[in-house]
C-alpha cells in the first residue's frame, strides 16, 4: 500500500495511491469525485455562454426592449424568496451529507426529503413566474429579453429538476437499505451538483435580477 | 471539526484511509459509520447558511437603491456580493477549503477559463451594433 503524505488538515495524495474512499486510483483520489469536479467544470462554461449572451443583449438593443421589458415584468420580492429557498435547500443538503457520515440514516432521508421539498418549490416558484410572464405577453420570441430570460433560467429550471430526481433516487436507495454510511460518497457528489446549481443561481439572481437594466 | 456527531476523531499523522477520510468504524447498526474527511460540522454549516441570507437581504435592499446612487456603483456591490456568497458555498458547502487541491485546481480551471472566454466575447461584442 502506497502511503500518503497530509498536510494542513487536507490529504493530499501520491499518484497510484489509496483514494479518500479507500480504492486504488491513479489520482489518489475518487474517480467518481473527480469527475464530478471536471463536469461541474465544464457547466461553469455551459452557464456561463448564457449568462454572457444575456449581458450581451441586455438593453441595447432595440429587440431587447420591444414588448414587456424587464422592469414592468421582474417581481424582485417574489424572487427573493424562492432565492432564499433554494440556499436553505443547501443548507439541508449539507446536513444530509453530514448525517450520513456518522451513521445517522433517519436524519439523512429527512434532510434529503427536505432538500426536494426546497427544490420543488423553487421550481414551482419558477413555473408561477413562467406562466405570469406568458400571460402579461411575453414569449420566447417576443423579445431578447423574453428568449435569454426563458433559456437562461429555464436551463437552470431543468438542472434543478435533474437534481430533485436524483436526491429522490438517493432517498429511495437508503430507504431499501442500499446507501449504508460507507456509501456516503454518493449523496456527498449529488451534494457537489445541488450546490453548484445553487451557485449559479446566485449568479442568475444578481445578473437579472438586481442589476439595474438601464 | 466534527461538532456535536459521533464521528471518529481522526489522528493528523496517521495514513490517508484514515486521515483523510473513508475509513471504516463498526456502529451498533450494523452499517459503519464513516469518518469523513475533515468537513464542518452542523453548526458552522448553519452560521454559514445565517450569512448568506443576510448577504441575500443586503444584496436585495442594494437593489432597491437604483436612481439614489451610481450605477455603476451598484453593480460593483452586487457583484463582490454575489462572489462571497460563491465562495462561502463552495469553500465550505462543497468542501473545497477541505478536499483534495486537485478538485479545486480543476474547478477554478473552468471558472476562469469561461470568465477569460466569455470577458473576450463581452469587450468584442458589445462595441458592435446589433441589428432588430
Amino acid at each position: 500500500m502506497t502511503q500518503a503524505v497530509v498536510t494542513s488538515g487536507a490529504a493530499e495524495v501520491e499518484p497510484g495511491a489509496i483514494s479518500e474512499h479507500g480504492h486504488d486510483t491513479n489520482t489518489g483520489v475518487s474517480n467518481s469525485k473527480l469527475a464530478i469536479w471536471l463536469f461541474l467544470s465544464s457547466e461553469a462554461l455551459f452557464f456561463g455562454a448564457f449568462i454572457s449572451t444575456y449581458f450581451l443583449y441586455r438593453g441595447r438593443d432595440a429587440q431587447f426592449l420591444k414588448g414587456p421589458t424587464p422592469d414592468k415584468l421582474l417581481n424582485i420580492p417574489f424572487t427573493s424568496v424562492t432565492s432564499f429557498v433554494l440556499l436553505m435547500s443547501s443548507l439541508t443538503m449539507v446536513l444530509a451529507l453530514a448525517a450520513i457520515q456518522r451513521g445517522d440514516h433517519t436524519r439523512l432521508r429527512i434532510w434529503l426529503l427536505a432538500t426536494c421539498l426546497f427544490g420543488a418549490t423553487f421550481v414551482g416558484g419558477q413555473v408561477y413566474e413562467f406562466t405570469e410572464f406568458y400571460r402579461k405577453g411575453l414569449h420566447l420570441g417576443t423579445n431578447m429579453f423574453g428568449t435569454t430570460f426563458y433559456v437562461l433560467t429555464g436551463l437552470h429550471g431543468a438542472h434543478v429538476t435533474i437534481g430533485i430526481i436524483w436526491l429522490l433516487l438517493l432517498w429511495g436507495r437508503s430507504m431499501q437499505g442500499r446507501l449504508p454510511s460507507d456509501k456516503s460518497e454518493a449523496v456527498e457528489i449529488a451534494g457537489l451538483y445541488w450546490h453548484f446549481v445553487d451557485v449559479v443561481w446566485i449568479f442568475i439572481f444578481t445578473a437579472i435580477y438586481l442589476i439595474p437594466t438601464h | 471539526m466534527t461538532e456535536g456527531t459521533d464521528l471518529v476523531t481522526l489522528d493528523p499523522d496517521a495514513t490517508p484511509a484514515a486521515a483523510g477520510g473513508g475509513e471504516l468504524v463498526p456502529a451498533g447498526d450494523h452499517s459503519p459509520v464513516v469518518a469523513g474527511p475533515h468537513h464542518p460540522g452542523p453548526r458552522q454549516y448553519v452560521l454559514i447558511a445565517i450569512v448568506l441570507v443576510i448577504l441575500t437581504g443586503v444584496e436585495v435592499a442594494t437593489s432597491y437603491l437604483e436612481g439614489h446612487v451610481n450605477s455603476n456603483l451598484l453593480i460593483v456591490a452586487l457583484a463582490i456580493m454575489a462572489m462571497v456568497k460563491f465562495f462561502l458555498v463552495a469553500a465550505w458547502y462543497m468542501h473545497m477549503k477541505q478536499d483534495s487541491r486537485l478538485f479545486r485546481r480543476l474547478f477554478v480551471m473552468g471558472m476562469t477559463l469561461a470568465c477569460i472566454v466569455y470577458g473576450i466575447v463581452i469587450l468584442f461584442f458589445s462595441s458592435t451594433t446589433l441589428k432588430s
